[in-house]
């Protein structure tokens, strides 16, 4: 192209100036940095669960991150992209899919829920960033409707407190070796009976045939890998909201209305006491997936609302469908489709609490 | 009284070295070339040729329409030509007047002298302001005479001196806070009695607490003025924002301070009323940080108006192989990719790195700070998904931008600042608004090309 006369009367650029636009000053936070902070804060509750359930908890998430980063890097080049594996997000999704699921999953099942996260959910969509569902649920959905029987709660092993062995590693349906006691029902399948009615006496139920609320607090309990220990969950979720990266609108909006939802069932539904009621209220916030879900899944940022306002209305609506699913629905966990069906709402949610902008009216 | 602000912003570190060092006046340069390009609106056009002797304060360049302002030799000698350079506020290249000094450094006949301004009328005093070339000196280089005439229909009621000074690294309002506290006064005084403005406030960030004694202590005598102490947080210098965080009025979307009854001017345009109604002197110097981590001695300097850049650069001791000049603060300066400038009325500070970081750019993760800190209350991430957009080839992009608050941005940076996925946020509004402008004038041309048919056909069937 040859020269402008605009251009031809500029002077030389002096030796290596670097011009962009503005502002030139940028805070530290970064992508790699928030995914990477979400792997740490994730890791006590990672350490624990090989405690808990075994070495095959450390194998499960092992080969599921291996599977995310390597189907994210296969699929960057095929779509010819530059491979952003150093980021952290795939490493993110390999350790949240195989937080929910059981130790006794066969070795492939958190293999193809993490193909299936990163291909799928996130790939199909335009990577990260523009996926509408979180791509660990839509991995665990997947293995959840393929795999029945290593997803199955009710043939997870429920670890009575003394007896819990740092070796569960057999398949579904088998006693795994050094396990003293299998029962037949996670304390979510309790909580389903309560609410069917045939559970029998609820008070004996709450006190006697459920885990100890401690155990269930520290994830002494039986469950998928990661989600069991309310307390270092807790303790990871508390870093990232002191950080700014999760807000805390999500989880508070998606706990309280679980909890306001149980506690209204059971002053109405189920004839106990305050104590009681007090009880049937806590076993519904830390059993299965609520803790793990509020903590870290719904607050995944791609797949959340944008503003204050708008995280609050994706938390209620997530505690909403939950309680609504573990009460009358036909299926115990509901944690996992809850979070799906709200992700489904965020443009919408985001379209309706977009701020005023200034000078105008609202 | 309570410090106040606005709702969102950034706290940046603000590196503010160079605060406890005296305005330090340089000596009259051994040439001084004079851009044209010097205020917001059309450029000056030169009024001198080759040859002609000036003296400081004469006219060099006039105003070429209503938005535009004079400019004056900034010191005594002889023009050595009209040259080109580069305007570093837009990169475009624009004419200047070069000038070689005598070195008597004389003021021009009708400059220089003392005026009572007590008794000068409302236009008398726009017309000393207009003269005197004076224009926004915070770096927005509005023409102050401008600003002083309110709309037909809108009264002011209330001035705000702006010694916000948000941007890091600059010192250059601080010290003339310190420094010239009585002149600042002067000045608010003047623009009260130029709009008939009842009340007068004068905004400082609490980082800078000697600079709020200062004017405190230069106000005290005066009636309806008064001290408004800021927190200390970017963009808290911005007009709308400032009047935000001072009255609690918003400026309405499209609309100017004059719609809230307000005015607003910097501490150093203050300055230069002063100077221009009381001593009618015309602006021909300004006050200039030069700081970064290139500089071994960073520092505030009293400078002609086309002092070259690298006289400064030098009496900085900035260190060859720097990587990055910036003209203003690191947030909303313009980057330079040459030496070769000079001083405008607009160069608050001059910014010398050592190394320019290069920020990869991701896409965006929905993370939500650009939204939380964003002080117009945009969505800039949605923006910025137009932009791209826009980049794909949809056209249509342009509209849904206007509809989200295109408009509205003040380009501050605060989403780019926050932004984890480092994106060029500011950059891509920009460009939309550019492209806007574009079909803009598209259609005006159209529709003035209709109008041109329309009457052609009118008078052949008048004919």
């Amino acid at each position: 192209m040859p020269p402008s006369p605009a251009q031809s009367e500029t002077p030389a650029a002096a030796d290596r100036l670097v011009v962009a636009h503005w502002p030139h000053l940028r805070a530290e936070d970064s992508t790699p940095k928030i995914m990477w902070s979400v792997v740490a804060a994730l890791v006590p509750a990672l350490v624990a669960s090989g405690y808990f359930f075994g070495g095959r908890a450390y194998m499960h998430v092992a080969l599921a991150v291996a599977t995310a980063v390597v189907t994210e890097a296969v699929i960057q080049r095929l779509r010819k992209k530059p491979v952003t594996i150093g980021d952290g997000s795939a490493v993110v999704t390999g350790v949240l899919v195989a937080f929910c699921l059981p130790a006794q999953a066969r070795w492939f099942v958190p293999m193809v829920a993490a193909f299936i996260a990163i291909a799928i959910a996130k790939h199909c969509f335009g990577g990260l960033g523009c996926n509408i569902w979180n791509p660990a649920l839509v991995g665990r959905a997947f293995v959840h409707v393929s795999f029945p029987t290593d997803m199955n709660p009710s043939s997870w092993p429920v670890l009575q407190s003394g007896h819990f062995t740092a070796n569960v590693g057999t398949v579904a349906g088998g006693v795994p070796e050094g396990v003293d006691a299998v029962t037949s029902a996670s304390p979510l399948k309790f909580m389903k009976d309560i609410a069917g009615g045939w559970g029998g006496d609820v008070g004996e139920t709450l006190t006697d045939k459920l885990p100890s609320l401690w155990d269930m607090f520290v994830g002494k309990v039986g469950g998928s890998i990661g989600e069991t220990s309310a307390l270092l969950l807790i303790l990871g979720a508390i870093y990232l909201i002191y950080k700014g990266w999760v807000r805390w609108q999500i989880p508070l909006a998606y706990l309280a209305t679980v909890a306001v939802g149980a506690l209204v069932y059971a002053y109405w539904n189920l004839s106990v006491g305050p104590e009681l009621m007090g009880r049937y209220v806590l076993y519904h916030l830390l059993g299965g997936g609520l803790m793990l879900g509020a903590l870290y899944m719904a607050t995944d940022m791609v797949t959340s609302p944008l503003t204050g306002r708008g995280m609050l209305i994706f938390g209620a609506g997530c505690g909403a469908l939950t309680i609504l699913i573990r009460l009358y629905g036909g299926y115990p966990e509901a944690v996992c489709y809850s979070i799906l069906l709200m992700n489904t709402a965020v443009p919408l949610i985001d379209r309706w609490t977009q701020p005023r902008i200034f000078g105008h009216e609202k | 009284m309570d410090k106040v602000t606005f709702p969102g912003g950034v706290h940046p570190p603000a590196n503010k070295w160079t605060a406890d060092r005296a305005a330090e006046t340089l000596p009259v340069p051994e040439r001084l070339v004079v851009p044209m390009a010097q205020n917001l609106g059309a450029p000056a056009k030169p009024t001198v040729k080759k040859g002609d002797t000036v003296k400081r304060g004469s006219i060099v360049g006039e105003p070429d329409g209503f938005i535009s302002a004079a400019i004056h030799a900034p010191t005594s000698g002889t023009v050595t030509g009209i040259e080109r350079v580069v305007d570093s506020a837009t990169g475009r290249m624009c004419d200047a007047v070069a000038i070689e000094p005598d070195g008597l450094d004389e003021w021009a006949e009708g400059t220089n002298e003392p005026r009572d301004w007590s008794k000068m009328t409302e236009d008398g005093i726009r017309e000393a302001v207009a003269a005197a070339g004076v224009v926004g000196m915070g770096g927005a280089t509005f023409p102050t005479h401008v600003k002083l005439a309110p709309p037909r229909g809108k009264s002011i009621d209330t001035i705000i001196i702006n010694g916000a000074e948000c941007e890091p690294f600059l010192t250059s309002d601080h010290r003339l806070m310190l420094e010239r506290a009585a002149d600042i006064v002067t000045g608010m005084r003047i623009c009260m009695a130029a709009t008939v403005a009842r009340s007068g406030l004068i905004a400082v960030e609490d980082n800078k607490p000697d600079a709020i004694e200062a004017m405190r202590a230069a106000a005290g005598g005066f009636d309806n003025t008064c001290v408004r102490v800021l927190r200390t947080k970017y963009p808290q210098g911005a007009e709308k924002q400032l009047i935000l965080a001072c009255l609690g009025r918003e400026v309405p979307t499209g609309g100017l301070p004059a719609d809230v009854g307000v005015v607003v001017q910097n501490v150093g345009t203050a300055v230069a009323i002063a100077e221009a109604v009381t001593k009618r002197r015309p602006l021909t110097e300004r006050i200039v940080t030069v700081s970064g981590d290139a500089t071994t001695k960073p520092g505030n300097f009293r400078v002609r108006i086309g002092t070259p850049i690298q006289a400064l650069l030098e009496r900085a001791g900035v260190e060859e192989g720097f990587e990055k000049l910036i003209l203003g603060g690191p947030l909303m300066g313009k980057a330079q990719f040459t030496t070769d400038l000079y001083v405008t009325k607009g160069t608050t500070g001059i910014l010398v790195l050592r190394r320019a970081a290069i920020y990869e750019h991701g896409p965006c993760i929905r993370c939500g700070a650009c939204i939380r800190q964003c002080p117009s209350y945009l969505n800039p991430s949605r923006l910025s998904g137009l932009g791209e957009s826009f980049l794909d080839g949809n056209l249509d992009a342009i509209e849904a931008a206007v509809e989200i608050g295109l408009m509205d941005c003040i380009l501050c940076g605060v989403c780019d600042y926050v932004c984890p996925a480092r994106r060029r946020i500011v950059h891509l509004v920009e460009m939309l608004r550019a492209e806007r402008q574009k079909v803009t004038m598209r259609e005006r041309e159209k529709e003035r090309r209709a109008a041109a048919k329309l009457k052609r056909e009118a008078d052949k069937v008048a004919t």
